[in-house]
């Protein structure tokens, strides 16, 4: 997401120096290779001819590079993040020609890594290599960018939809991995595998990997490797979802503890995951809390798009069944309007209780149901309209004939009707009583609400969400570690005080800068 | 025991079992001696070798019929043992030739978590069936349409669903389930109404005999009237209501906690 803006202030840049006819375009190239791991000064001309943007992009991915081996040397994990969050703009922009030259760079000639990568983009790519690119080898010591190389060509060979090639790579890096065992390589590690488990999935052998992601996924557990376990752990869920194995993702959840420190993207996932094992459970309301963090805690753009509409199909259903009507705009929303058409003619179905409306749209909109996989939950809902029906029924007579009943709500039979009835009663539905003999329904006065325990109940809910609002935002501070030093400086003297107070300064300074990048 | 020892006796089993008029002690007997040369076969490590399809067939079909003779013999825990057994051989091993008897079995497993009303594992259970034969398969489609109808109380279908079942195997889960739609029905009928005549109480609960009515009505506490032939309700109108002060101070000290932690 940072990457958008850089760029365009970085264009807004070459722009003014062009303007200033300071560019030289004969020397850009040899320019770019020095201040490649400062993109923000290089000048260029206003439209880049396809050369100079690969080469933009070479220069990318080279800062990545820099930003890796900063990460492994200093122990931080943000910088490897950073570099990571980049990918995906950087996605859009690769070719062949940009990978080999990349890896032509990185390489020397011999090299049994680099001959493994050019074969998998292919001769014609190994051709664009010129001697230029060779000059400029520099061997990398750091495997992070062994791996993310590997990486790269991975997300090209998707997209480029080479999927056997794909998934024999991902082999190779995933056990690369595994045998490099480095801490610095945890972040790295977790996108392999979300790709490689992508690769067998497009290729329909889903099943295959369980046990390599399973074995690391106790690994990564093992070793508290927060970023690998949690893809992990919605890896296999996505997997066993992918074959309605809902007992095995139960268990594999109760089994573990999703990581606190997660990405957002990856608890939004699993929190959709939860939502759903719920739903089946029949534990509506913890699917509908589940399910609404979902819903929150995904970036809400249109490359999430399909997120967004299946964690919000399922949201829907939940609500209904838990009898709740989701509210109107939610179907207005433009990135899901199209998408929600059969919920909302559910939706409206249940909401006038007509159990005509309800069957008719479920035998239009079956096969959009069954591909969402959501059928035999919308199949439950057949309850719910009749609950509703009845509610209506209830509000609207104070006396009313089971046979009425029975036709209002398209029933099968009068006994039929008076058991449906009774069960609402108990159920506590609607409070009423049934005169058996002369067989009609007596609706009860309405009760003042506000002389229940209800309000109070109410109250204690939103309280309770407020407070746990604020101290959920209170722990999600990330405070600079500068406040120790500042609680021990004291104690100092007054002079050390004020030396620290400088130094201080100095590493805010910094931090904003770092954290104005991120 | 060879292979071509364990087909003899897998064979006399079935001939056994079904024969018209069978001896279950005998097909129990069986059974526990095929378990013990299965396990010598691949009955246990499920490697799919290319040459022991047989062998998995042959295991696949003995526990079918291990799971109806368990239902055969009423033993419940021992159904379900055969059928997570027959799990990993219905959704695992794909090369395996389809089961006639899958979709069947499959069916009394989701009626039997029904009896017992383990509603959530039945769910969970009908996610793992096809799409294609869960809306097409009779075997299937019962315990579906039971389950709705117990949802919604139309314990009249569920009655009436008795004399549709697929196989002679489902009455006893439905038997059993009787009972408890019984009970359920008894509970609605206590809020719902305040008297009850007899007879139609006897209805309602599909019992045919007086006397069953009134030892029911025994059971459940209901207050009989002989001279009026009716059943009275005790209504719980003049419940008191409590005021919750345990949990409004619990409450209410965990807001002071949480402002106090703010301020």
């Amino acid at each position: 997401m940072s990457e958008a803006p850089r760029r365009s202030t970085r264009l807004n840049k070459n722009q003014e120096d062009d303007s200033k006819g300071k560019a030289k375009p004969v020397d850009q190239d040899v320019e770019m290779e020095d201040t490649a791991a400062d993109a923000t000064t290089e000048p260029t001309e206003k439209v880049l001819t396809p050369k100079e943007l690969e080469a933009l992009v070479v220069a990318d991915i080279k800062q990545h590079f820099a930003l890796f081996i900063k990460s492994a040397k200093t122990h931080e994990a943000r910088f490897a993040v950073r570099a990571l969050r980049a990918v995906s703009s950087l996605r859009k922009r690769l070719t062949s020609h940009i990978l080999a030259q990349t890896i032509a760079s990185c390489y020397i000639k011999d090299d049994d890594t680099r001959k493994r990568l050019l074969g998998y983009l292919g001769s014609e790519a190994a051709a664009s290599i010129t001697a230029e690119h060779e000059t400029t080898v520099t061997k990398s010591e750091t495997p992070e960018v062994d791996v993310y190389l590997h990486l790269l060509v991975m997300i090209y060979l998707l997209d480029q939809n080479q999927l056997e090639k794909g998934m024999e790579l991902s082999n190779i890096t995933v056990k690369t991995v595994q045998e490099l065992n480095r801490r610095s390589l945890d972040q790295l590690a977790a996108k392999v595998y979300f790709y490689y488990a992508r690769f067998y999935e497009l290729t329909g052998r889903l099943s295959e990997i369980r046990p390599t992601l399973l074995n690391a996924q106790r690994t990564a557990t093992l070793r508290r490797d927060d970023d690998t376990q949690s893809t992990l752990i919605n890896l296999l869920l996505r997997n066993y979802f992918h074959y309605n194995l809902y007992d095995q993702a139960d268990k594999l959840v109760s089994k573990t503890t999703f990581p606190e420190n997660a990405t957002n993207n990856q608890l939004a996932r699993y929190m959709y995951y939860l939502g759903r094992i719920k739903a089946i459970q029949l534990e509506y309301t913890e699917s509908h809390q589940s399910l609404l963090q979902a819903v929150r805690k995904a970036p809400q753009n249109n490359v999430t798009a399909g997120f967004q509409q299946e964690a919000n199909k399922l949201l829907i259903i939940v609500q209904l069944l838990m009898g709740e009507i989701p509210e109107r705009s939610l179907f207005r929303q433009p990135v899901l309007r199209k998408a929600l058409v059969p919920y909302f003619q559910i939706t409206q179905a249940v909401r006038v209780g007509d159990l005509n409306k309800f069957q008719e749209t479920l035998a239009t909109h079956a096969a959009t149901f069954n591909a969402d996989k959501n059928y035999t939950l919308i199949l439950r809902l057949r309850h719910n309209v009749i609950k509703t029906g009845i509610r209506m029924i209830s509000l609207s007579y104070s006396r009313i004939s089971l046979r009425d009943v029975c036709l209002k709500l398209h029933l099968d039979s009068e006994e039929d009707a008076e058991y449906i009835v009774a069960k609402s009663i108990r159920d506590g539905v609607i409070d009423a009583t049934i005169d058996h003999e002369k067989g009609f329904m007596r609706s009860k006065e309405n009760v003042d609400i506000y002389s229940t325990n209800e309000p109070q109940h109410a109250f204690h809910q939103r309280i309770g969400f407020c407070l746990k609002l604020h101290n959920d935002s209170v722990k999600a501070m990330r405070f600079p570690l500068k406040a120790v030093q500042l609680d021990a400086a004291e104690v100092e003297a007054a002079r050390d005080q004020e030396r620290t107070l400088v130094q201080e300064i100095a590493e805010a300074d910094e931090d904003m800068d770092e954290d104005d990048d991120l | 025991m060879a292979i071509s020892e364990v087909k003899r006796l897998a064979q006399a089993l079935s001939q056994e079992y079904n024969s018209a008029n069978p001896d279950l002690a005998k097909c129990g007997q069986f059974l526990s001696q095929l378990k013990i040369a299965l396990i010598e076969l691949s009955y246990l490590t499920h490697e799919e070798r290319p040459n022991n399809i047989e062998e998995l067939t042959l295991a696949r079909d003995v526990l079918e019929i291990g799971a109806q003779w368990s239902v055969r013999t009423k033993d419940i825990p021992s159904f379900e043992r055969y059928m997570a057994q027959l799990q990993t051989y219905y959704n695992d091993h794909s090369a395996l030739p389809a089961s006639p008897l899958k979709y069947n079995l499959i069916g009394l497993n989701l009626l039997c978590l029904l009896s017992q009303n383990r509603i959530s594992d039945f769910h969970t259970a009908l996610e793992t069936i096809d799409p294609e034969q869960l809306h097409n398969n009779p075997a299937i489609q019962h315990p579906i349409k039971l389950e709705q109808s117990l949802m919604e109380g139309s314990y009249n279908r569920v009655w009436s669903s008795r004399s549709e079942v697929p196989s002679k195997e489902y009455l006893f889960f439905i038997d059993i389930l009787m009972d408890t739609i019984r009970n359920e029905i008894a509970s609605c009928s206590e809020k719902a109404y305040t008297s009850l005549p007899l007879s139609d109480a006897g209805t309602l609960l599909f019992f045919t005999n007086m006397e069953d009515i009134l030892n029911f009505a025994k059971e459940r506490n209901w207050k009989v009237n002989p001279v009026e032939q009716k059943a009275y309700f005790h209504s719980d109108a003049d419940e008191k209501i409590n005021i919750p002060a345990d949990q409004i101070i619990k409450q209410t000290m965990f807001y002071a906690r949480d402002m106090d932690r703010i301020v």
